[in-house]
């Protein structure tokens, strides 16, 4: 086993992984930008290790100096979280070639399946149902030709891509000049690499995927799935299992479907199937397909990865550390099963009223719900400064109930417990999504909450008026420049009633 | 005393130990149990209200019942006017950083046309020209990093001479 993990990552997933390693007895190493000089990860760590300035490319980006600090704090593995350099096959061969162990799957693996277009060539050969589509076009005829065979309407995307970059809807023929363009132009800027790729659109889809797991020594299975449909700009807000939509033949099928894609990468440690998935197409007797199609695979842990530990009893992290450093996974896939019903909601920084735009400033009080069945993971406290610089997950708030209804319930009240100001966060606009009976019955899809959840924020109440305008008397977080002497009406100028 | 937050005003008066407060319309005592941490203990006509309270120079933070609300208190300053030049500054939607700027002042632009790019954790940001006209000034450079609402360059529309 290892001695020394250097976690080459920032907030709540660094602080997931620390975790993870101190109840395995292995030190930790965290690595913080300028902006992270005082952030909860790096305070965590047994070592703490200075990278560079706040630009992600000058420091969890910067796999030269990663690399120097894990050889000079003596760290065996690397751990690289999600995100940054997770997915990035030459970081999992510079690490290797380092003479450390990249907690992850091969570099080979990683590269096989980060070119979305190669990926879906060999997962057709692998029998693993894909989007209809076509990949390899140089001009634009050749698109056009291809999004006519499909039919319209038809998705241009990155053949590199990911998180929703370079990736254009195109309803009919006029729009596709514009979005070949647009979409090259994304994916060459955010990929260094401008291929595209054109398939037919889902409208209504869903977004499920399996969790697999496999060992160094050729065994691999599924840890069943989790429902990621509550999405805005292509980023997951709200996920849970299991899926409310599967059938237990649907859940046996996709799983199968998920082994077999890994084992057509010779895939090892933590990933991630997503697949689309069409309601309408999912009664067989309708038509041939099954409405379930491989979208990608995630070579990583994955954001919402707590949801699948809470079902199954597996700890994901610990296992990645484990399988990373040469031991079996010991379970067979009749052994694994899902019990109960788990969802995250991620607290986001960000103003759902205003285009979900980034909120940043600081934590004046941030207070998270605690109880029987409640999970955060968390990467702030009060007084912690929420930068531009990073993805604004303020923390995953995540429960278990016995039922999805319970589950619902339980996340309905610890968001209502949930105190975060200082930013504009998601927490209201989550709990109207979970009361709203589209999503009780299942049937949020993927361009929901885009297109047909109008959401508004509460106007203020008459006893929100009256806390605000009584806000003063509570000393906590107030500058002292706005303390006014001079006024008149000064809860300090009136010492009765309001003592402790 | 009136206390207006945004749009609403809000009338809170002393009342031996207790506060009578109203607005629009409705009238509740308010009794303060404690207030300390940034956390009220409040009777509102004898219910029990617990209010958490945060304050960052005008904004008030508050979250009663599982509700947050973002609150700008008002001195009462009257509202400053629209422009009157028909010059129209595009601000920042979010802080970030200026990524690209297409365009040089005096140029002439389209309606809908890609002004500049700005780029924030995971998202990018084309600035669009809102219609035609020419660039008046610029505020901002490649590289720099910009606050939300901050203005990032003007557009004067063009006016026939004919």
């Amino acid at each position: 086993m290892f001695k020394k993990i250097l976690i080459a990552n920032r907030g709540e997933i660094a602080i997931r992984i620390m975790r993870a390693c101190k109840e395995l007895g292995i030190k930790t190493v965290a690595v913080y930008s300028d902006a992270d000089k005082n952030s909860m990860h790096a305070q965590l760590a047994d070592e703490a290790i200075h990278i560079g300035d706040s630009s992600p490319k000058q420091s969890y980006l910067n796999a030269d100096v990663l690399i120097q600090a894990a050889l000079a704090s003596q760290a065996d593995a690397i751990h690289p979280g999600y995100g940054f350099l997770s997915e990035n096959a030459s970081f999992a061969g510079t690490v290797d070639s380092a003479h450390l162990t990249f907690i992850g799957p091969s570099a080979d693996s990683i590269r096989a399946m980060g070119d979305k277009a190669e990926s879906k060539i060999r997962m057709k050969k692998a029998g693993v149902p894909t989007v209809p589509g076509f990949e390899g076009l140089e001009s634009e005829s050749d698109f056009k030709k291809a999004a006519e065979e499909i039919g319209y309407p038809v998705l241009v995307k990155a053949a590199a891509g990911g998180g929703g970059k370079g990736m254009r809807v195109v309803n009919q023929p006029e729009e596709l000049h514009e979005a070949i363009e647009s979409a090259r132009g994304e994916a060459s800027n955010a990929f260094g690499d401008d291929r595209l790729l054109v398939e037919k659109y889902v409208a209504d889809a869903h977004h499920i995927e399996f969790q697999v797991f496999g060992d160094q020594h050729g065994h691999l299975v599924h840890l069943f799935e989790r429902e990621c449909s509550t999405q805005r700009r292509y980023q997951k807000i709200i996920e849970e299992t299991p899926s409310p939509l599967l059938t237990p033949e649907l859940r046996k099928q996709m799983g199968e479907a998920a082994v077999a894609a890994a084992k057509a990468v010779g895939y090892y440690n933590a990933g991630t199937i997503e697949f689309i998935f069409d309601p309408s197409l999912s009664t067989p007797a309708l038509s041939g397909d099954e409405g379930f199609y491989f979208l990608e695979m995630n070579t990583r842990l994955q954001v919402e990865h707590p949801i699948t530990e809470l079902t199954t009893g597996i700890d994901l992290v610990q296992w990645q550390i484990r399988v990373a450093a040469g031991e079996r996974f010991p379970y067979s896939q009749e052994q694994l099963t899902q019990r109960g019903h788990a969802i995250e909601c991620r607290v986001y920084a960000e103003d759902p009223a205003n285009g979900f735009f980034p909120s940043t400033g600081k934590l004046l009080q941030y207070i998270e719900p605690r109880g029987p069945g409640i999970r955060v993971d968390l990467g702030f406290r009060a007084d912690d400064e929420v930068s531009h610089f990073y993805d604004p997950l303020l923390a995953k708030l995540i429960v278990f109930g016995e039922s999805r209804e319970t589950a619902i319930q339980k996340m309905q009240a610890a968001l209502r417990e949930f105190v975060a100001h200082g930013v504009t966060t998601n927490i209201d606009f989550m709990q109207d999504v979970l009361s709203h009976e589209d999503f009780t019955s299942g049937k949020v899809s993927t361009k929901w909450v885009e297109n047909k959840f109008n959401w508004k924020p509460s106007t203020p109440t008459f006893e929100s008026l009256i806390a605000a305008s009584l806000a003063d008397l509570t000393i906590v977080n107030r500058p002292s420049s706005i303390v006014n002497e001079h006024d008149p009406f000064s809860p300090w100028k009136n010492p009765n009633g309001f003592r402790n | 005393m009136k206390l207006i937050f945004d749009n609403t005003t809000l009338d809170l008066k002393p009342n031996g130990k207790s506060y009578i407060a109203t607005f629009d319309g409705k009238t509740a005592t308010v009794e303060i149990l404690r207030a300390a941490d940034g956390k009220l203990d409040l009777l509102i006509d004898g219910k029990r209200v617990i209010a958490y309270v945060s304050a960052d120079n005008a904004k008030r933070w508050v979250t009663v019942d599982g509700r947050t609300f973002l609150l700008t208190k008002s001195s009462g300053a009257k509202r400053r006017g629209a422009g009157g030049d028909q010059a129209s500054g595009l601000a920042a939607p979010m802080p970030g950083l200026v990524r690209s700027v297409n365009v040089v002042e005096g140029e002439s632009v389209t309606k809908g046309q890609t002004l500049m790019v700005l780029e924030a954790m995971k998202m990018e940001i084309r600035i669009h020209a809102p219609m035609d006209g020419v660039v008046k000034s610029l505020a901002v450079k490649v590289g720099q990093t910009v606050e939300r609402e901050q203005e990032l360059i003007k557009v004067e529309s063009q006016t026939s001479k004919d």
